[in-house]
């Protein structure tokens, strides 16, 4: 059966419509360009040769004119021929500027300093990077470089990339302490993790309360929770990029730090100077181990937890034109639980590995491709006995992923983006088996394949000095793929299609510019998710099951509506906006009121749909200039699901649904020794399924149920501080030192985590207490943590 | 079947909780919902079966304690109970143990695993006194309550019963122990889907339910099977001792009710189990399914072999 069979008239006749629409807009603004040559070239940190994302360049005689480097580093545009010069910029680096008589493309990179000596060129960085608020056509995306995430205060002093972004407008946390998140109304799973590329499927260690994504091999991470471009697909909600750094190509670096849960090393270097690098992370608990002297005297003796995370990247830049990169991960959670006096014992090893093979070519001036092999594995194993009994479980996903992505920078009006993405899905669903001396038991649950073609194309289009739109589409087709027996007497054999599910994707944005301070945008978003995680949480758990999309399970799809006002005020210090978003969500998963987990069945077969909606205003002020800077986020928003076998299909609100959410984070520069950050949340208390009552069976008391997720908790709030102390900020020696201070909950605030109720009967006596408790986690935690850097 | 993947959640929950939590009293809001009825009434067939009853109570909002005779004013009286086994209708009696002579009080009581002689509340159960029903295996049984202008209603089935073939004692897992042992029981499961369920009793103070106190046979269906039967603590125990759970004392001498259900008084008894096991910090909330319509709790048919069996000392 061909793979575009599903493409059904209604697809192509509007397929049609959204072409036609885009080359009447795209024609209508390619006449009338004057003789131009184009610029290009990469932007690395000058220390460590790092490629830079993000950072600005542009034709200083016409600031309009310019661009934002890649993923990669690169950027390219056109101006016109003569006199020129070119600026290239970067948050907390040194401007710096070329004059020269442009007559033929030209190359030029950049190597910027970090540090700043002179104010005006501070500001000029600042200020590109906060024209973006205004100028871009994207909405709902932030970039935090590593160093601002570093400044904020931290949990147990484990600097967390997902904790940050749960500060911002529109990202809500999965839970107290949790890495976990929640972009407008999506479930966790709803959310694309990409670590160079490859897919992260459990972002959590330890129940998900620290990210899998270590502060120190990472070098960026931008979200895109609005209208994701073109480039990206597969998840309904939201992207979290993250990229590692590359290594230092310049000199041996070392950097680590010794915290009271973990410690982390990172060691960095030249292969062939300027040319090569590499660049090595490790970060491993061992709260448990430094226990082992206490626990060694338990009936537990034996038990141990711990969790590492291994980073690895080199590159080796063949060329101007060629560069290839080759990054991994390895990260695994580990408990061992022993009971020696009976025999009992567990071992629970899960975690990530990826590994992102990446070939970045330029054609010419305007074409520039990255052509990308990705590996990626997460699984899930228990293997416990007693005795002789010996009990194992395993689950997992396992993809190999192929892609092909062009960057065509036609003209200073088109920058063009297209692209193709094959990956091979392995799920494998809780397979268990038991041993008992001789006898063997099974599930008998098999694996389940699939495949999915993203195929895409994107223009970001400036059509005058005002108004710039971004249109893009994509083509995404997921099959159900052999071996599989669905037991109703078919057989599908290795790669034979079971089910294909064909979708058409338009991504489209607008932004018109009021002036020169203002502008207003709008977007439309279609997403299809076509592997799914269901859970009863709502955090991620290591035990939650990844399952795709079947004959009985549909994709989930998406439609997202945006508007935003966007204003930049004082001079580019402050950057504004206010987003209205509503989103259309078909096809939700989620188990039945009466679930039990059956490692005995397919999952799917508990599974219940439905639909979602959400909608909410997003407000945000941000300072990114001077000593003080930070950001004040507020949502408002309503989040709600309905099932047919859930209520009877009455709309309620989901989990995750939470009114009010703000978050005001602030860090302020003392002095070169010293900066101070702080964190203040304040959200509406999380709903949950209040108990009804209770009743008596077998003389124990039970509990029922009002309606689904119809009371809060009390409203959460709390707030963190951090103190960072430089002791020798400029000392010109090797080894620098930096300490952080951070304290959680600060004024130990009691935010209740979960219920719980404690029944006591007796049909003798006839008494029976019924004690209800809230239970908190997080009370006041304070956190010393050194950190180092060493340089050759 | 328990997901051991729990005992991973349950065990790294407790280790942060224990290492960081605090606890404070909690009193819901009281929800503006009306008392509901809850049936739990059995069927039995076979050897050692209990005779037919239903007890029926009411609901309780929040409360944190209720004495001997709040307890004794939820057990519902002067309802219609009466249930048809597809040839007779069958009213059943109410028995409220307060009014019943001593010895009969004292069977009733001890059937609740109860000291008839000190039990202080007034327990009301509806009774097949005469034993008119026809309890069978594959009998279908149609119960109807009226309680006021309230009518609930349900019906059950008592499944073939598969007995217990044979059983054995081992010393405990681990560390050796001249009190401690284990029983394990072999079972011949048949092709067929089948439910089991059991109860056990160590002192004479009442057959209980251990905390999984029900399996269905996805992992041996058809084949002949040993597991261990695992001790139920004693009723209303607190105390969860890891060293002694589900273990016997040598010289006891056990007794083990062997229960086949059908898929709907097992769906009950599963959600009642997994929702009582598996709360705690990550944990949602799981509906208890009932086979009633009109309130809550289950109307259930057993098919039912009881053993005793001797603990030897070592």
């Amino acid at each position: 059966m061909s793979q575009f069979s599903g493409l059904n008239y209604r697809t192509i006749s509007f397929m049609k419509k959204y072409l036609l629409f885009y080359f009447l807009l795209a024609s209508s603004i390619v006449i009338g360009q004057s003789k131009s040559y184009s610029i290009k070239g990469y932007v690395t940190d000058d220390g460590s040769g790092e490629t830079m994302i993000g950072a600005n360049v542009i034709y200083v005689e016409n600031p309009k004119i310019g661009s934002s480097t890649n993923t990669y580093g690169f950027y390219s545009f056109e101006i016109p021929e003569g006199e020129v010069t070119i600026m290239a910029s970067y948050l907390g680096f040194q401007s710096k500027a070329f004059r020269f008589n442009l007559v033929r493309d030209t190359t030029i990179n950049f190597k910027l300093t970090e540090g700043v000596l002179v104010d005006e060129v501070v500001i000029s960085a600042d200020r590109e990077e906060s024209r973006k608020n205004v100028e871009s056509t994207q909405m709902g995306a932030v970039s935090l470089p590593m160093e601002s995430i570093k400044k904020l205060p931290v949990l147990f002093g484990e600097v967390d990339i997902l904790k940050t972004l749960q500060l911002l407008p529109g990202v809500l946390s999965g839970g107290e302490g949790t890495s976990g998140f929640i972009v407008r109304g999506g479930g966790p799973d709803q959310n694309l993790l990409l670590l160079d590329e490859a897919v992260v499927y459990n972002s959590g260690h330890l129940l998900g309360f620290f990210s899998i994504f270590n502060g120190d091999a990472i070098k960026n991470t931008s979200l895109i929770k609005g209208g994701m471009p073109a480039n990206y697909g597969g998840r309904l909600s939201s992207v979290v990029d993250v990229q590692m750094k590359e290594g230092n190509n310049k000199k041996f670096a070392a950097s680590g730090g010794i915290g009271i849960i973990a410690s982390r090393l990172t060691v960095e270097g030249p292969i062939v100077e300027d040319r090569s690098s590499f660049i090595v992370s490790a970060r491993r608990t061992y709260a448990l181990d430094l226990a082992q002297p206490a626990i060694k005297n338990t009936d537990f003796a034996g038990t141990n937890y711990y969790f590492y995370d291994l980073n690895t990247k080199i590159n080796h830049k063949f060329s101007d034109k060629d560069r290839v990169y080759f990054s991994g991960y390895f990260g695994r959670d580990v408990l061992t639980f022993k009971q020696p006096k009976r025999d009992f014992s567990f071992s629970l090893p899960y975690g990530n590995s990826t590994a992102t093979l990446r070939w970045n070519h330029l054609f010419n001036n305007k074409l520039f491709m990255n052509v990308s092999a990705i590996y990626n594995d997460y699984q899930f194993e228990f293997t416990g006995g007693q005795e002789q009994f010996v009990f194992k479980l395993f689950s997992g996903v396992r993809d190999y992923n192929a892609k092909v992505d062009f960057d065509y920078f036609m003209n200073n009006k088109h920058s063009i983006k297209y692209g193709v993405n094959y990956t091979y899905h392995k799920l494998t669903p809780n397979t268990a088996s038991a041993q008992s001396e001789d006898i063997n038991f099974s599930n008998d649950l098999n694996p389940k394949f699939g495949q999915e073609i993203g195929i895409y194309a994107l223009d970001d289009i400036k059509v005058n000095d005002k108004i710039g739109v971004n249109l893009g589409m994509r083509l995404s087709i997921f099959s159900q793929l052999g071996p599989y027996d669905p037991k109703d007497g078919r057989k599908f054999s290795n790669f034979e299609p079971v089910t294909t599910y064909t979708r058409l994707e338009p991504r489209s944005s607008f932004n018109y510019i009021l002036d020169k301070n203002s502008s207003i945008k709008a977007g439309v978003t279609v997403n299809n998710q076509f592997l799914h995680l269901v859970s009863n949480s709502a955090s991620t758990l290591p035990t939650d099951i990844w399952v795709p999309s079947t004959e009985n399970v549909k994709p989930q799809s998406s439609i997202q509506y945006a508007l935003g006002y966007f204003k930049n005020l004082k001079d580019d210090t402050y950057e504004t906006s206010v987003e209205l978003y509503y989103r259309n969500m078909n096809n939700q998963i989620d188990y039945a009121d009466d679930y039990v987990n059956d490692i005995s069945q397919d999952l799917e077969n508990a599974f219940v749909f439905g639909k979602g909606r959400a909608y909410g205003a997003e407000f945000f002020l941000k300072k990114s200039k001077g000593r003080m800077n930070g950001w004040i986020g507020y949502t408002l928003s309503r989040t709600e699901r309905s099932f047919d076998r859930i209520e009877d299909g009455r709309w309620y609100p989901a989990v995750y649904d939470r009114t009010h959410d703000i978050s005001v984070v602030v860090n302020y520069k003392i002095s070169d020794k010293l900066d101070i950050g702080g964190v203040f949340i304040y959200g509406s208390g999380r709903l949950f399924t209040p108990t009804n009552g209770f009743f008596f069976i077998e003389q124990n008391l039970n509990l029922f149920y009002g309606p689904r997720n119809s009371q809060r908790l009390p409203d959460y709030h709390r707030m963190d501080l951090s103190l960072n102390y430089t002791p020798k900020p400029n000392s010109t020696k090797k080894w620098k030192g930096e300490w952080n201070f951070s304290v959680y909950n600060v004024y130990n605030r009691k935010n209740p985590f979960f219920i719980n109720f404690d029944t006591n009967s007796d049909f003798q006596t006839g008494v029976t207490t019924i004690e209800g408790s809230k239970i908190t986690i997080f009370p006041f935690i304070p956190s010393i943590t050194y950190n180092f850097k060493w340089n050759q | 079947m328990l997901n051991k993947s729990n005992y991973f959640i349950i065990f790294l929950a407790f280790s942060i909780i224990a290492l960081h939590s605090c606890e404070e009293p909690y009193t819901p809001e009281v929800l503006n919902t009306e008392q509901q009825f809850v049936i739990e009434g059995f069927v039995e067939a076979g050897p050692g079966a209990n005779p037919t009853y239903v007890m029926i109570t009411k609901s309780i909002p929040y409360t944190s304690k209720i004495d001997a005779n709040a307890l004794g004013n939820l057990f519902v009286k002067n309802a219609l109970v009466s249930v048809n086994d597809g040839k007779n209708n069958v009213a059943l009696t109410q028995l409220c143990l307060q009014q019943l002579p001593p010895d009969l009080r004292r069977q009733a009581a001890q059937s609740l695993g109860l000291n008839g002689d000190s039990v202080n509340v007034d327990i009301c159960l509806y009774v097949d006194v005469f034993n008119q029903l026809d309890r069978k295996i594959g009998g279908k049984y149609d119960l109807t309550v009226k309680v006021g202008s309230l009518t609930m209603t349900s019906s059950t089935t008592i499944p073939p019963h598969i007995p217990i073939d044979s059983v054995r004692w081992t010393d405990p897992p681990g560390e050796p122990s001249d009190t401690l042992a284990r029983l394990w029981v072999w079972v011949n499961d048949r092709p067929e889907k089948d439910y089991y369920r059991y109860m056990t009793d160590t002192d004479g103070s009442g057959l209980v339910a251990p905390f999984t106190s029900v399996t269905d046979d996805a992992f041996f269906n058809g084949k002949k099977f040993e597991f261990p039967l695992q001790s139920a603590p004693r009723r209303g125990a607190r105390d969860f001792d890891p060293q002694t759970a589900g273990l016997y004392m040598r010289g006891d001498s056990v007794t083990v009710k062997w229960l086949n259900l059908d898929k709907e008084h097992f769906d009950f008894w599963n959600t009642r189990d997994f929702a009582a096991n598996s709360g705690g910090p990550f944990a949602s909330y799981t509906r208890i399914r009932t086979n009633i319509k009109g309130g809550l709790g289950v109307w259930g048919g057993y098919s039912v072999s009881t053993y005793r069996i001797f603990c030897p000392e070592k």
